[in-house]
């Protein structure tokens, strides 16, 4: 029974090891990479953390995926949202078409989302609403609350790519975005202003097509309210200082 | 011919100047800027010198500095500055206006004085947060700061503040942290501050301040 159990579970581990590893081959399969940078991509290999620019936790999870600036093309892979323990996908300033997958969603892990500076095109995923990180622990715990907030920044950067349609209005419960940056692409619609994104403005959604409304006045300032006495509270309380420093 | 010739030189020279004035917001202001404030304030404790270094600028240099968060890595676009508790010395560091793409300032803690200034709304556009507590400053709560729209955070609470609380900034619509406490200011609170985010916290400890939430002006 015991023998089952153990066989069972290393089985499964290796599965699990065998599909990121499924999954990031996916990927490099998808790739042109004329740099050769995918090259230590081993696909003989079970488990993908000896891969360069792959980083796993101590549990052989893959944790950063960084692919900035490789002269990469071609599209992104479903087999992406496999990567559950994903914190960081690095994959800005390259030349990347297609869409960006749903599956990305599935990532909850995720910390870092950086697709900027290619040529995505399409939506920008509904189910990215989905990804966000707990952290009401941190919020009960006064001196971690600010360290960790600001540790557990969530940053998605998607621009200067040819996104277009609208942006899904369930980002702003992604209540852990700090930094967005949507500007340069194609996108239409609203900007939301509620949630999450009363931290952005015009500049994370620049050069769009989206619809800006125009500045509103500030609302006419109502007469001060004043007390009871003399309108002039001001000199009275400092009248009465005068006197009681005189005593 | 040749007239033509020029023509074309001249508008391909133009629209490449404009897309590279659109594509970056200020990368060689984004350096004054922190080049100017450095030069502005007394490191007292040495914390800037030793990775604020402008011999040999890159592209995304500016985001390795100490306290200097960038909209991206590669690029020098300053997006927040966390200069807290860094025993810096001087005035509202003016040199901020350069830093054109900035959202977030947090000089709290500090040593500063002088005045806020009055135009702060134009060297700080797009502030989302705000945080200057726990320093010297003197003078009045500029009104300007009702023109920081995008505001979320303005922290001015432990300083020396005279002067009444300018109405206006109480219509700030995206404000979720507000804090005047600890200061020399004085007159009613304005009506305007009616939300509940303004608590009595936010307003304690400036012994001429009255009025809701705190006790009725007399």
């Amino acid at each position: 029974m015991w023998a089952i159990w153990t066989s069972a579970f290393f089985l499964s581990n290796m599965v699990f090891c065998g599909k990121t590893g499924d999954a990031l081959n996916a990927l490099k399969t998808n790739f042109y990479d004329p740099n050769n940078v995918l090259q230590s991509w081993d696909a003989t290999l079970v488990n993908p953390c000896t891969w360069i620019h792959v980083t796993c936790n101590n549990e052989d999870s893959v944790t950063r995926v960084d692919l900035g600036n490789a002269n990469l093309s071609g599209q992104l892979v479903t087999q992406l949202g496999v990567l559950t323990n994903l914190q960081y996908l690095e994959l800005y300033s390259n030349n990347i078409s297609g869409q960006i997958p749903d599956e990305l969603g599935n990532l909850t892990n995720l910390v870092s989302l950086d697709l900027y500076l290619n040529n995505l095109s399409g939506p920008i995923p509904q189910t990215l609403g989905k990804l966000q990180k707990l952290r009401f622990l941190y919020d009960t715990i006064p001196f971690i609350q600010y360290c960790c907030t600001t540790w557990n920044s969530f940053t998605v950067r998607l621009n200067n790519n040819t996104l277009s349609g609208t942006i899904p209005v369930n980002l702003t419960t992604v209540n852990t975005l700090q930094v967005l940056d949507l500007s340069n692409n194609h996108l239409t619609g609203d900007i939301p202003v509620n949630g999450s994104f009363s931290l952005f403005t015009p500049m994370s959604f620049a050069n769009n097509r989206l619809n800006t409304p125009p500045p509103s006045p500030p609302p006419p300032l109502s007469p001060p309210t004043r007390g009871p006495s003399n309108g002039n509270n001001a000199t009275g309380a400092i009248a009465g200082g005068v006197a009681a420093g005189h005593h | 011919m040749l007239i033509s010739r020029i023509f074309k030189v001249v508008v391909v020279s133009c629209v490449w100047l404009l897309l590279s004035c659109s594509l970056s917001y200020g990368t060689d202001t984004d350096i004054a800027c922190l080049k100017s404030i450095k030069e502005s304030l007394v490191d007292t404790r040495n914390y800037l010198n030793s990775t604020w270094n402008f011999e040999n600028v890159t592209e995304g240099s500016l985001c390795t500095f100490l306290g200097v968060e960038c909209w991206h890595p590669n690029e020098n676009r300053v997006l927040n500055i966390r200069l807290s508790d860094m025993g810096l010395k001087g005035r509202f560091p003016l040199g901020l206006t350069n830093c054109t793409s900035i959202t977030g300032i947090d000089l709290s803690s500090n040593e500063l004085f002088g005045s806020i200034p009055q135009n702060i709304s134009e060297i700080i556009v797009f502030a989302t947060s705000l945080d200057l507590s726990s320093n010297n400053f003197s003078g009045e709560i500029p009104s300007s700061l009702a023109n920081c729209s995008f505001l979320n955070v303005l922290k001015l609470d432990h300083n020396q503040l005279t002067g009444q609380i300018p109405g206006q900034i109480g219509f700030l619509g995206r404000l979720k942290n507000f804090s005047v406490a600890n200061n020399l200011l004085s007159g009613p609170i304005p009506s305007s501050f009616n939300s509940s985010i303004f608590t009595k916290e936010s307003f304690a400890n400036n012994p001429g301040l009255c009025g809701k939430p705190l006790s009725p002006c007399v």
